[in-house]
């Protein structure tokens, strides 16, 4: 074991080496430099794996041959292990990235640097305070003077300020050192604990200005300013150092002082850490300049770490975790930020549009973006879980609103400038130069953090139950990014078939009406994915991190593994729905509303955990504490993935602007999740309890609004897709009025819609979506009389409208008979009248979307496109047999469904004779109905058929329209020629003679002028001739004949 | 009862409600000639304008979903016969009402209307879709306050099935639901004045004036189809309503003289009173028969 005092004489020898060696050329220099760095990380790697394994004892290093305190002793224990090697490690790699920039500076530069981490090292290790004062000036002026180096104003002004403030801080510290001295008689960190200073009189001063020191130290809100400076105006290198190993051994350093300072302190550490975290956060929101920002967000972060440590001794043994997951992934997340953006050099942040040019640098950037935000399956998720759970648990519900309130302003910034990136146009922007030592340090920083994030999820008990499969299968398509299309279908067809073939043995009925509907429901809209060309770039990977995460919530058996699953489902679809042309703002509601909604769970079931020693997710079964709170934070949490009225907002958007097959994988398969969701926390408050339904009355009442509104707007939208999602909207609301029955016919109620509306909204999105893909609009008033030209669109659009009308014969109507029972039987009229009219308002779009689309006049230029691709023609004709099935048969469907139900809701079942449904109050026999209906029809169509067998096939025009013949589509609009009656009376005096009489001098003009040029023959000899008889006219005019 | 004597005597059925449809019609057309001081038409207008219609030799067609337009009119019209009980106690008479109840019954009137809305779309008739627009807006108006009376009704007899509801409204009139409730009554049949579709709610055909909407797309055998629709449609109207509110009918009579009388009843109205635009119409049905529909249900709600 190398001792850690050559850590600090590494350094300096070198240091001072190179103030004779600099003659040797800075490559040279830097060289050194970066091998110094490199011993110094091994030495501390040596004593953090001495640690890791359990067979090193911490270890005091003492110096001058003296003990303390007469002489500085260093402490290695574990925590100093991992924070030296945090900074030698980010050192070493910051060190690769700043070679270049390092040497533009000189070898002075590179010295600089080299007593940085130096400094940084002792200031973690050091037991002596006074020590630690001179170290900590030792890193500020090396700081200071490594921006300074750089040339630029900006940075002039930056390291001024930077300096200004640090010696403030100094002061500060140093005469609180003084103070302690003073009263103790020791500067021995160690002394100073066991003396009880706070106790002493007159010492809580010295406390006071030691503990205020190190805390401005780590830039708290709002006195930060000159820290912001920083990262903003210096080398992106430096700021990953600053953000990286600068904080990092600060927030050590604190840590190590709160000893001194007393339990006493530890309240406040936690409350200035809130108020920099929430602080922080919310300014971010306003930043334009990405470095600022991201200065911001470093410093939410460390205030977040303050609260954490300041709850150390509420959260125990698991502060270490905590703190360990969030500081890991901002460490490694936000140097790979900073270092990116030394690499993309746009100051705005439109200008990270540029990352498009790039291969992978969106995954890089999205990558720390989801670490920083604490999405699965990054470190930051675990800590933030247990961090939730616990601080929930010893009812800390307060602090738990401001951690979730930050963090969803961080997300907002986050997403937003993640969404320019994806989205924002950089035609001109020029791809930038990569220089292979900037890349690399940001490649580990980002693959560190999945292998962190798995070896986190392995250190919990709970977190060890995930299954990382789906997610792996994710990474292999991530890799093959690069294949053609129809290989990378197929695969993702083929791993989600035969991962449900491996699943749903496993699962509960229940669970596998929604597992069918996610998979095969997936399975059938990637079929459509045939139909592109090329190789999509980006979209399988994030089309199955989306799977992934579905099924991950059908399977979950523990809280944590639901809220993974819930995660990675949102981050997949998040992308999805961001691929759409004009996505960029919906994806970014969607993102924050779901972030919003996925705390609202993260509270609730940290709620849920509060006197239950399992995580099992059956604990949302028997919540005990504030369970109306926690039970109303689940569902609003579920009411965002239904898009409840409310919370609705981002789906119009986001259904309507995405690609053609991405709709109804985002609609008709996604927004189950929420009604899964609804359905767990539905059950967790138990039919029979009247505790809880003062909550299922007011989720009845969203329903009944969110199902109007939803249709309403419907009515009103001038674009299939938008018109489609408004009608999404409408639909999960009757889904969630009919749970909130909580009676057998409710449930069997919601459970039939959300069958039905899974199989004619993946109709009706995907027909629509094809349709778009051939006339290339969206717009309902730019398409018409397609009929002809697409037959088997329409046929597919008017069995879904007429399914999800609920007109018998169809599915439908299964569902509109259920709903009445269910209403009367509960004796909710109102909500249901209002759901009753909602679907009478659902025909009035029905109607538009297929008759616009479809009937009226054909345009012009549509005269030639052709029906619908076939890729999407078979999962739509798929879905159709489905329908039909379950129109013909609706007991093969209804009656298992009852069954399944039952165990939950014994009372009120439907009762089934011979395929005949009877209830209390009603009865059908779908089947009868269907036979009848269709009996009917057919005898009517017979009739006609036969007795119109020659009828004259008319063609688009052969209509009269006002008295006129119109002959183009257009002159079937009512402005077209709207005065033709008067136009009739006075057409002589609009005849245009003199317009006639200048086209005829133009003609004549035009003739003579092409009768003339063609003496212009480009024959040589034609010119010759032209000379000589020119001379020879010449000759006739002038002197004459 | 034997499944082909059953098929007969619903045969017979439908027989008799369209000619009584027809017959029906034309009295009322010769009342409000004779209003206007003409003479009108002969009685048998109705018969010589179907077998003409169906004898016309020329049709034409403008595409699939023109020509299914009347066949789905029509299976929606028959559909409403066979799924509605018309005689109370008279098992040949109750035609396949076991199928399903008041809800397919209520449904299954879109039937009709969706296919008739789509078949005169494809004609590509500016005027068929601006009819269609304002028949859908009105029929989403009158369906409204209509409901609420009738889930008032549900209420009041605890069932879905009108067979049970005539039965409750058995023994003398003042057991009729007209009686019994009187407010749902009133909502259910002021929304019926939509439903009929005559004045003042009959801009969605506007008959008189230009020729909008569906109907004047169709001729020959579609016209045909579509007006033998409209009779049987005309005439179990009558029945819905007289089930519901007027306790049904134990006999063929008994059936004529309700029947009729409902049918006086909206074209009594439409003689009387001039056609409301189309936003006027749809106000009217929130106004006073929203706040009937809104009352019968507070009624239960407590």
């Amino acid at each position: 074991m190398v001792t850690p005092i050559y850590i600090v004489a590494t350094a300096l020898g070198v240091g001072f080496a190179i103030g004779v060696l600099n003659k040797l050329g800075r490559n040279f220099t830097g060289g050194l430099v970066l091998t110094a760095i490199a011993f110094m990380t091994f030495i501390s790697f040596q004593w953090f794996a001495g640690f890791y394994s359990g067979n090193q004892l911490p270890e005091y290093i003492f110096t001058a041959g003296f003990q303390p305190p007469l002489s500085i002793n260093l402490l290695m224990g574990p925590f100093e292990a991992f924070f030296s090697l945090m900074v030698n490690a980010i050192g070493l790699v910051g060190g690769i990235y700043m070679f270049n920039s390092l040497k533009e500076r000189g070898s002075n530069a590179q010295v600089v640097y080299l007593i940085l981490l130096m400094g940084l090292n002792v200031m973690i290790m050091t037991r002596d305070i006074f020590n630690l004062f001179v170290f900590m000036e030792i890193a500020s002026i090396s700081i200071a003077g490594l921006i300074l180096l750089e040339s630029g104003t900006r940075s002039m002004g930056a390291g001024f300020k930077y300096i200004l403030a640090t010696s403030v801080i100094s002061s500060f510290l140093l005469i609180g050192v003084i103070f302690a001295y003073y009263f103790v008689g020791s500067l021995n960190i160690d002394d100073l604990i066991t003396s009880n200073l706070h106790l002493v009189k007159g010492g809580s001063i010295a406390i006071f200005l030691i503990m205020m020191a190190v805390i401005l130290e780590l830039k708290p809100f709002p006195a930060n300013g000159w820290g912001l400076d920083v990262y903003e105006g210096s080398d992106a290198g430096l700021s990953a150092v600053i953000s990286g190993a600068s904080a990092s051994a600060s927030l050590y350093v604190l840590y190590k002082l709160m000893a001194i300072a007393g339990p006493e302190w530890n309240y406040y550490i936690s409350l200035l850490g809130a108020i920099t975290f929430v602080g922080s956060n919310l300014l971010g929101i306003k930043q334009e300049n990405t470095r600022r920002m991201l200065g911001y967000s470093s410093i939410g972060q460390l205030g977040l770490l303050t609260l954490i440590i300041g709850f150390k001794d509420i959260l125990g043994e698991n502060t270490i975790y905590i703190a360990f997951g969030i500081l890991i992934s901002h460490y490694l997340a936000k140097a790979g930020l900073f270092w990116l953006s030394g690499i993309i050099k746009s100051k705005g942040l439109k200008g990270w549009s540029v990352v498009r040019k790039h291969p992978f640098f969106l995954f890089l950037m999205g990558t720390f973006v989801f670490a920083l935000i604490g999405f699965p399956p990054f470190p930051s998720f675990f800590a933030k879980w247990t961090l939730v759970m616990d601080l929930t648990a010893t009812g800390n519900i307060a602090w738990v609103v401001a951690i979730l309130f930050g963090s969803m302003m961080e997300a907002v910034y986050l997403f937003r400038w993640l969404g320019y990136a994806i989205k924002a146009e950089n035609d001109h922007i020029e791809p930038v130069k990569i220089e292979w030592s900037k890349i690399i340090p940001v490649w580990i920083a980002a693959l560190s953090l999945y292998g962190i994030g798995y070896y986190t999820a392995q250190l919990s008990e709970i977190g060890s139950g995930i299954n990382f499969i789906p997610f792996l299968f994710v990474a292999v398509l991530l890799a093959l990014d690069f294949l053609p299309i129809f290989i990378k279908n197929t695969l993702a067809i083929a791993g989600m078939a035969y991962y449900f073939y491996t699943v749903y043995p496993s699962l509960d009925n229940l669970r596998l009406i929604f597992e069918v509907i996610f998979m095969v429901g997936g399975i059938l809209a990637l079929i459509a994915g045939y139909a592109y060309k090329g190789t999509r770039s980006g979209f399988y990977p994030v089309a199955i991190l989306m799977y992934a995460g579905l099924t991950g919530i059908i399977e979950a058996n523990t809280t944590l593994e639901f809220f993974y699953g819930w995660e990675l489902m949102t981050a997949g679809s998040y992308f999805l729905i961001i691929r759409g042309k004009r996505s960029m703002p919906h994806g970014l509601s969607y993102m924050l509303f779901s972030i919003g909604g996925a705390y609202a769970l993260l509270a609730a079931f940290g709620m849920a955990q509060v006197s239950q020693i399992s995580s099992d997710l059956d604990i949302i079964n028997h919540i005990t504490y504030l369970p109306q709170w926690a039970y109303g934070l689940l569902i609003a949490g579920f009411l965002t993935k239904t898009a409840s009225v409310g919370l609705h907002i981002w789906l119009p958007g986001a259904h309507g602007e995405a690609e053609s097959d991405v709709s109804p994988m985002v609609s008709a398969i996604l927004l189950k999740a929420g009604v899964f969701g609804l359905v767990l926390a539905l059950i967790g408050m138990g039919a029979a309890d009247n505790q809880f339904s003062g909550l299922a009355y007011t989720l009845g009442w969203v329903g009944a609004i969110t199902a109007l509104v939803g249709n309403l707007m419907a009515v009103f939208q001038e674009d299939a897709k938008r018109l489609l999602a408004y009608s999404s909207i409408g639909q999960l609301g009757y889904i969630v009025f009919a749970l909130a029955i909580m009676t057998h016919l409710g449930w069997l109620t919601a459970f039939t819609y959300s069958i039905n509306h899974f199989m004619y909204k993946a109709i009706l999105f995907l027909t629509i979506g094809a349709v778009v893909l051939r006339v290339g609009t969206h717009d309902m008033y730019k398409m018409g009389g397609l009929i002809s030209r697409m037959p088997f669109a329409f046929i597919a659009v008017l069995i879904g409208i007429i399914a999800l009308s609920g007109v018998p014969p169809l599915s439908g109507f299964a569902g509109k008979w259920l709903f009445y029972n269910a209403v009367l039987d509960k004796g909710w009229y109102f909500q249901g009248i209002i759901v009753f009219f909602a679907g009478g308002i659902a025909f009035l779009y029905l109607w538009r979307l297929i008759h616009t689309i479809f009937l009226g006049q054909l345009k012009d230029n549509h005269r030639n496109v052709k029906d619908i691709s076939i890729w999407f023609a078979i999962p739509i004709y798929i879905l159709i047999m489905g329908i039909m099935v379950f129109s013909v048969k609706p007991e093969w469907v209804l009656q298992p469904l009852g069954e399944i139900l039952a165990p939950y809701f014994p009372n009120g079942q439907v009762n089934w004779v011979a395929g005949s449904a009877s209830t209390a109050l009603g009865y059908w026999s779908g089947t009868k109905v269907f036979i009848t209906v269709v009996g009917v029809f057919a005898i009517a169509f017979a009739f006609l058929a036969i007795s119109t067998r020659k009828a004259h096939k008319l063609k688009q025009f052969d209509i009269v329209f006002s008295g006129e013949r119109p002959d183009r589509p257009e002159t079937t609009h009512i402005a077209w020629n709207v005065f033709a009656g008067f136009y009739k009376a006075v057409w002589p005096a609009t005849i245009p003679l003199v317009e006639k009489f200048w086209d005829k001098v133009t003609e004549m003009l035009h003739d003579t002028a092409g009768f003339t040029r063609r003496i212009y023959s480009g024959n040589g000899q034609a010119y010759m001739l032209h000379l000589v008889l020119f001379v020879l006219v010449t000759y006739l005019v002038i002197i004459g004949g | 009862m034997n499944i082909y004597v059953k098929i007969a005597y619903t045969f017979l059925g439908l027989m008799i409600v369209l000619n009584w449809g027809m017959l029906m019609r034309v009295t009322f057309r010769k009342i409000g000639a004779r209003m206007a001081g003409r003479h009108g038409v002969p009685f048998r207008q109705p018969w010589i304008d179907l077998i003409k219609n169906i004898a016309v030799r020329t049709t034409l067609t403008h595409g699939v979903m023109f020509y299914l337009g009347p066949v789905f009119r029509f299976s929606g019209a028959v559909g409403l016969f066979l799924f509605m009980p018309i005689l109370f106690g008279k098992e040949a008479w109750m035609n396949f009402s076991f199928e399903g109840d008041l809800v397919l019954i209520l449904y299954f009137q879109l039937f009709g209307m969706l296919g008739m809305a789509l078949g005169a779309g494809e004609g590509g008739q500016p005027h068929s879709a601006i009819g269609i627009s304002r028949g859908l807006a009105q029929h989403a108006a009158v369906e409204l306050p209509m409901t609420m009376g009738i889930i008032a009704l549900a209420i009041q007899y605890q069932t879905l099935s009108i067979s049970e509801i005539v039965a409750a409204q058995q023994g003398g009139f003042l057991h009729w639901s007209f009686f019994t409730n009187p407010v749902a009554s009133a909502a259910i049949m002021l929304s019926a004045l939509g439903a009929f579709g005559y004045s003042p709610f009959n801009l969605v055909k506007a008959p008189n004036e230009i020729p909008i909407g569906p109907p004047t797309e169709y001729h020959g055998t579609y016209l045909g189809v579509l007006m033998t629709s409209g009779n049987i449609l005309g005439v179990m109207e009558t029945i819905l309503f007289m089930n519901l509110v007027f306790g049904g009918a134990t006999n063929w009579f008994e059936l004529i003289i309700k029947s009729f009388l409902i049918y006086f009843y909206a074209v009594f109205v439409g003689m009387v009173f001039p056609r409301f635009r189309i936003e006027q119409s749809v106000a009217w049905f929130f106004k006073i028969p929203l706040l009937l529909g809104f009352i019968a249900i507070l009624m239960y709600s407590f």
